[in-house]
């Protein structure tokens, strides 16, 4: 007789799973109300049609050493988004595998035929309905008592699991950032966004009255993606030879062409003639796979170790005579 | 374009769909947490709408507003926003005022680029610069910080009103480039400055410079035809002079300049009072430091002389600090100058001679010594209250200071070391000079605008070098002699054409690309027009202008031994030689002269004369020009392109 389906259960092995890979915080998030706040396309049925749960879950964001590095060294670093894909790409496949119901990891990404920054899934809305974040006043990126700022990635399933409420409080605004507002007008996101995007007021409840984001001019500073096609046009219009060459061979526009070689495959460092070339690279013992395969390794210690011994054997008999 | 979209539906449209868009985004309160459907409902009616409901809304195909959404975004992009990035986290925070943007904060203006784009120097020959350490990253205000932190109690300079220290020097120049600046000067703009050797000329020089701009020298004699022509040519943007100078309304001329020439914008007379449309220069000295944003580097042009015009309109040399300071730095040992040194120039500062010698003391962190206007007195006296130890002049102030007896009358013995350039020396002057100062050194530097201190002597050689020799050539630097004929080089002892390469040689003259393309050979030798003799030892003599040559049914001759012997009749005070059109011969000699007194002289009185000397026929001058006055330029060259055109 098949084990009873007990979709408690299920979604605590669910949170398990995902809890031992690293997540901090996961959460369902009722498919009804997503596909009502969507614009419409962008709802969960657009994409699997019969989705019956939407599966969230949220790593934590930088370590706190990166938090205290500069911008620059933060951006090299990378963040730790990719760490929730692999999650939920783990889950949906733990969930097929487990439970036998259709499921598919979602990822961000854009939806260029529906606008400007349209995502394909708003992965915040899922993560905000789940309960696993709210909204705040720095572009509604969303935060977590317990855990501040997360990134999030989604998994819908043909699975029917009980959904999660959101959070019932929104820890934004911080009391301090209250504080600074009533003081000086603005919250410390406010006041120390380089591009002024963020704008808004705080009622005397406390809470986010209005919010405003300049979306784009966040983007012109910190999403190369939307810089590209304008370096592009820039060298185009440009006139002169030395403002055309610099508009694609800049310092700072270098690091576009750098990126993007990197997704475009293994142009990149792949040479290696000169570590075809290197003696020690072509007769250390271990570098060559068939050798590590065979055991050879422990040849080696063995070898050496034998070889130690004799030689102390040596230095000890000059000594003694 | 696509989808039936013009231009005219982007312009309509655009900003509302930009606004409608994920671009900007607006929530009141918390609606979707709450799950507040009526709110999330009206909060979609501003923004955060796909194309799709943009099109919608306002009466367009999804499609089109696709394309009015990309190209108004574009209108809004600016691609360099993420180079603040660069200037967060860390335990910095964003802070607006401390940051510029890098293309706003170094651009340099269109105009002003011009001066840039002279700047042609021989890739090979740079890369040798500074693998040789000729070319480093050194500028004016540089050695004034340095000094000022290092010796700041140091006297930088000596001038008629008291003793400046270094730091109290970087003050001024601090107060006045800052006022520069609220003018709205910037990198690379040219302020011509028409100024004697007082301080507001030097604390002007290094305030311009300071934040970038070149100084442009006008001559003190120069008046109004000659300003135009320098103003127009260099587009100043601004110029400092005096109120008045003598009998000649300085400010009011150049007022009138300004409304002449469109790129003349500020007129900054010295002084607290300035006449309607200046600018008094003590207004423009503001307390604090300056916040330069695209400070000078090395490679900067920083002086724009012009040479004094003796074959042709003046030409405007553009000089960067590498070309000009390096070869002061490179002079520092050769001269044994320290900063215990004090120098004075006699020349003045409007020339390159003048400049050059404060750059050499400024480099050593030595003071200098201003004298505002020379005259015999006036030089010998600074020199014996200042006890400089260092003299830059030319064979006619010495000169006048010999025959006036001034060398007797007062104290020379501080002074170690006199060096003469500016005009032919005659070794007698030079033997005079030297015997009245028992120990001095003395020596001969040879250079032009183009070149600054092209070759001198050195004090290491034998007794008669400084008389005879301009000495070898400045570290940095290599001078050959070739044939007028065909360019080749000519072995040493025999005269012929002088080219001078190295560190110091200037990049190309400015907008004048007919003087550009005749002004340097293939591997960049820069052509001087001077004749010249090297000797077995690499001292330089010059001997004449090659463009002077007066060539007499082919046979070509330098006329300045002629002239030489001319000046040696009773009745003759100046002789000059230039060639004039001849159908027959091609060119014949004329020979134009101002008279010592009223008794005229004859040209078969020089004629005997010559033939006395031995001189051959060919070289007799076949006509005679009394004149009452020579054109001499500021340097006091004969500008022959005068005299001819008299003929």
């Amino acid at each position: 007789m098949a084990e009873e389906f007990n979709p408690e259960e299920v979604k605590k092995a669910c949170e398990s799973y995902v809890k031992k890979k690293g997540a901090l915080a996961f959460g369902l998030a009722n498919v009804e109300t997503l596909e009502r706040i969507a614009p419409p396309g962008c709802g969960p049925l657009s994409m699997l049609p019969k989705t019956k749960s939407v599966l969230c879950v949220g790593v934590g964001g930088g370590t706190r050493g990166s938090w205290a590095a500069d911008a620059k060294t933060l951006a090299y670093i990378g963040d730790t988004e990719t760490m929730a894909y692999r999650i939920a790409y783990g889950l949906a496949f733990y969930i097929e595998a487990k439970f036998g119901y259709r499921s598919i990891f979602v990822p961000p990404d854009m939806n260029p035929e529906k606008g400007a920054r349209v995502p394909m899934q708003s992965l915040k809305l899922h993560a905000e309905v789940a309960g696993i974040g709210a909204r705040s006043m720095a572009g509604d990126i969303l935060l977590h008592p317990e855990f501040g700022m997360m990134y999030y990635a989604s998994v819908f399933t043909e699975m029917e699991l009980p959904p999660d409420e959101p959070m019932a409080d929104n820890p934004c605004p911080h009391p301090s950032c209250v504080t600074l507002y009533e003081q000086s007008g603005q919250t410390p996101c406010m006041r120390f966004c380089p591009v002024e995007c963020l704008s808004g007021s705080i009622g005397e409840d406390g809470k986010v009255e209005e919010m405003n984001f300049d979306a784009h001019a966040c983007a012109e500073m910190s999403q190369q993606y939307e810089a590209i096609p304008s370096v592009l046009l820039d060298t185009l219009d440009a006139k002169d030879p030395i403002e055309r060459g610099m508009a694609l061979h800049g310092p700072e526009n270098q690091v576009i062409w750098y990126k993007l070689s990197i997704g475009a495959g293994e142009l990149l460092s792949l040479c290696y003639e000169c570590m075809r070339v290197c003696p020690i690279t072509q007769t250390a013992p271990m570098a060559n796979p068939v050798a590590r395969g065979a055991g050879m390794r422990q040849k080696v210690v063995e070898a050496e170790a034998a070889a130690r011994v004799e030689h102390e054997a040596e230095q000890n008999g000059v000594k003694g005579g | 374009m696509a989808y039936g979209v013009t231009q005219q539906m982007i312009d309509t449209y655009g900003e509302t769909v930009f606004k409608l868009s994920l671009n900007k985004q607006t929530r009141r309160g918390d609606a979707v947490r709450l799950l507040d459907f009526e709110a999330i409902e009206a909060a979609r009616a501003e923004t955060g709408l796909t194309d799709e409901e943009i099109a919608e809304r306002i009466g367009l195909l999804p499609e089109q507003v696709s394309v009015v959404r990309v190209f108004t975004e574009r209108k809004h992009h600016k691609i360099d926003q993420h180079r603040r990035i660069f200037h967060l986290g860390g335990g910095k925070r964003w802070k607006k005022e401390e940051y510029s943007n890098p293309v706003e904060r170094l651009h340099i203006r269109k105009e002003a680029m011009m001066i840039r784009e002279a700047l042609n120097f021989n890739p090979e020959l740079a890369q040798r610069y500074i693998e040789k350490g000729y070319w480093i990253n050194e500028t004016l205000n540089g050695y004034l910080l340095e000094h000022a932190i290092n010796t700041p109690d140091a006297t930088a300079i000596i001038h008629p009103g008291g003793d400046l220290t270094y730091k109290e020097f970087k003050t001024q120049v601090d107060q006045l480039t800052i006022g520069l600046m609220e003018l709205g000067l910037g990198k690379s703009d040219i302020v011509a400055v028409q100024l004697p050797n007082i301080l507001d000329f030097i604390v002007s020089y290094f305030a311009i410079t300071a934040f970038g701009g070149v100084m442009q020298t006008i001559h003190m004699p120069y008046r109004d035809a000659d300003i135009e022509f320098l103003l127009g040519h260099s587009k100043a943007r601004a110029v400092i002079c005096l109120p008045a100078f003598k009998e000649f309304p300085t400010a009011d001329v150049m007022l009138g300049m300004k409304e002449k020439l469109g790129s003349l914008e500020h007129v900054i007379t010295i002084g607290n009072n300035a006449s309607e449309g200046a600018v008094a220069l003590e207004s423009l000295k503001i307390e604090g430091e300056p916040n330069i944003g695209n400070p000078p580097v090395g490679s900067d042009p920083f002086l724009l002389l012009y040479t004094s015009g003796t074959t042709s309109n003046p030409k405007g040399v553009p000089l960067t600090y590498q070309n000009m300071i390096g070869n002061a730095r490179l002079s520092v040992p050769e001269f044994h100058m320290t900063a215990s040194d004090r120098n004075i120039s006699a020349a003045p500062f409007s020339h390159l001679y003048g400049l050059y010698n404060f750059h050499v003391a400024l480099c050593a962190g030595a003071t200098n010594i201003l004298l505002p206007a020379f005259s015999p007195p006036d030089l010998a006296r600074t020199i014996e209250e200042t006890k400089a130890t260092t003299v830059f002049l030319g064979p006619p102030h010495a000169a006048s200071m010999i025959n006036a007896g001034l060398m007797e009358a007062h104290d020379f013995s501080s002074v170690r070391f006199s060096m003469f350039s500016g005009s032919a020396c005659p070794p007698q002057l030079l033997e005079t000079y030297r015997s009245n100062i028992p120990g001095t050194k003395i020596g001969q530097l040879w250079g032009m605008t183009e070149t600054a201190g092209a070759t001198y002597c050195r004090d290491d050689g034998a007794e008669d070098i400084p008389l005879r020799s301009a000495g070898p050539a400045a570290p940095g630097n290599e001078v050959r002699i070739v044939s007028g004929e065909d360019g080749a080089p000519l072995p040493a002892g025999t005269e012929g054409d002088l080219q001078v390469r190295g560190s110091s040689v200037f990049p190309g003259y400015l907008d004048n690309p007919e003087a550009n393309a005749d002004a340097f050979t293939e591997d960049g030798w820069f052509k001087s027009g001077d004749l010249a003799i090297i000797d077995d030892d690499g001292n330089l003599t010059l001997t004449g202008r090659t463009k002077d040559v007066i060539s007499r049914g082919g046979v070509k001759f330098n006329p300045a031994d002629i002239e030489d012997l001319i000046i040696q009749h009773p009745k003759v005070e100046q002789a000059a030689m230039v060639p004039m059109p001849d159908p027959v011969l091609g060119e014949k000699a004329c020979c134009f002269v101002t008279l010592l007194g009223e008794e005229k002289v004859t040209l078969d009185e020089l004629c005997s004369l010559l033939d006395d000397k031995k001189i051959s026929k060919n070289k007799w001058p076949e006509r005679l020009e009394i004149i009452d006055e020579m054109p001499l330029t500021p340097t006091r060259k004969v500008i022959k392109r005068r005299l001819i055109e008299k003929l």
